[in-house]
């Protein structure tokens, strides 16, 4: 009986965990080359219900809700043009491949910067790699060729934060690598719309399971106080 | 239990840095030799999100905003007849030294004689190295040449040299239109040859209003929306709260 109140509780925290993600996506709704996120949910395991007078079986019912994943949206988005020289967007599929401290790291945020080598780096300063798989050299011009950055298909594109992205180079079915232009930033894939639908719809979800709350309580209660009263 | 409050601020402080930026460029729309700032934006770290979630649901943190440096691209000239006035077409800067004695760079070619007959910028730079007008010289017997040459009364007595750095961007900015040469941004080295120094003429500022204003209406409007998260992060507070009645 006291499961209901378990159950509405899972799901309430389930939305809390939803809300999160969209405020992060609103939170990025300006970072260049930012994906937007979905969160999926599911049911949590299930009982199967028996009558306790007779022994026959009710049927199943679900325990709980989880939420089972995080799911980015790596969808090319439209690129805008900012004329900034060191601006690199890549129009279609693809990441950019930057050489950091951990290792190789990919990313659609192509707002590079020059450090004191010359070399094109992220924001965060490290070596973004051309073609050749060594660092890419600003020119005399200030101007990078778009023709030397690489650009590499990812199997299993995961954020790690950053503007950076992990993943294993492979060839998605479908999915060609696409050509980078210079002066150019992709938008940010957080579409602000959506993401406030979403956000309602959430917060109505997270009151309904209050409600269930609510009332589960109020049956509750009159089993305490009602059932053993005598009257009359 | 509901980090999108903070994950939501954490945007919001990003909109502004960015919006402070753009008023900055809005308010230097007519500054000589001005750059516009490049605000960037990256997302924060990742992280396990809370019950009731699978292991592997990575939840992210918000926004930062990151300083790109400046766009160097060059701004528009203005004509001004000043002899001199003078405007660098082309990638490079002025040398000067400030009057606390630091060595800078800059665009800003509004040029002064000070009382030592030394060419000098508006705010009281002197050109590097320093070129001496002789006594007596009327602005209008100055000549500049495309090279820099400062002649007087048809006599060179100097040379307004041009300088570059291998990535401007990481210059830092110390106001008064002047640039300090940083680590990351290498140190000065001669302009390329197709840098023509152009007297007569002004070197406005690069900000472009049209995408000075749609930046403002949109960092606003995200920052708007963002709020909208908190919002809702509180209605469900509230909402949690009306549980136990």
């Amino acid at each position: 009986m006291d499961r209901g109140l378990y159950i509405a509780a899972s799901g309430m925290l389930a939305e809390q965990v939803r809300q999160d993600q969209i405020a992060n996506d609103l939170a990025n709704a300006s970072t260049p080359g930012y994906k937007a996120d979905r969160t999926t949910q599911r049911s949590f395991g299930s009982l199967l219900l028996n009558n306790s007078v007779t022994g026959a079986a009710v049927g199943s019912q679900s325990t709980a809700v989880q939420v089972s994943g995080i799911v980015t949206d790596f969808t090319p988005q439209p690129l805008k043009d900012t004329g900034e020289p060191l601006d690199l967007g890549i129009s279609g599929d693809g990441f950019f491949t930057v050489q950091t401290q951990n290792g190789t790291r990919y990313t659609r945020n192509g707002q590079f910067m020059a450090d004191a080598q010359g070399r094109l780096t992220t924001a965060s300063g490290d070596p973004v790699l051309g073609r050749d798989g060594r660092p890419l050299t600003v020119g005399a011009d200030g101007r990078v060729d778009p023709r030397r950055v690489n650009v590499v298909l990812l199997t299993n594109p995961r954020k790690g934060g950053d503007n950076l992205v992990t993943g294993t180079p492979g060839t998605p079915a479908g999915q060609v690598a696409g050509q980078v232009r210079a002066g150019s930033l992709e938008s940010s894939g957080a579409d602000p719309t959506q993401s406030m639908v979403d956000m309602i719809a959430s917060m109505r979800a997270y009151e309904s399971g209050q409600k269930v709350i609510q009332t589960i309580d109020e049956t509750l209660g009159k089993a305490a106080s009602s059932v053993a009263t005598v009257t009359g | 239990m509901l980090e999108g409050l903070r994950t939501a601020a954490a945007g919001m402080a990003a909109q502004q840095t960015k919006l402070d930026a753009v008023a900055n460029d809005l308010a230097n729309a007519n500054t000589t030799g001005y750059k516009h700032v490049r605000v960037g934006f990256s997302d924060l770290l990742y992280e396990q999100a809370g019950r009731p979630s699978a292991q592997g649901v990575a939840l992210g943190t918000g926004a930062r905003a990151v300083n790109a440096g400046r766009g160097f691209e060059q701004g528009s000239m203005r004509d001004t007849g000043s002899p001199l006035d003078v405007a660098i077409a082309g990638e490079g800067f002025f040398r000067v030294r400030l009057p606390d004695g630091r060595q800078a760079l800059t665009r800003d070619g509004g040029l002064h004689v000070d009382g030592n007959g030394r060419l000098s910028t508006a705010s009281g730079g002197l050109i590097q190295p320093a070129v001496t007008l002789p006594k007596g010289t009327n602005d209008d017997q100055i000549a500049i040449g495309s090279d820099g040459t400062v002649r007087a009364n048809g006599r060179a007595v100097g040379r307004l040299q041009v300088v570059t750095v291998r990535s401007p961007q990481a210059l830092q900015s110390v106001g008064e239109n002047a640039f300090l040469a940083t680590p990351a941004s290498g140190g000065p080295q001669a302009a390329p040859r197709a840098t023509t120094v152009q007297q007569g003429v002004l070197e406005g500022s690069n900000t472009d209003m049209a995408q000075a204003m749609v930046d403002m209406i949109d960092a606003q409007r995200t920052y708007q929306l963002t709020s909208k998260a908190i919002q809702t992060a509180d209605q469900m507070m509230e909402i949690a709260n009306g549980v136990k009645r």
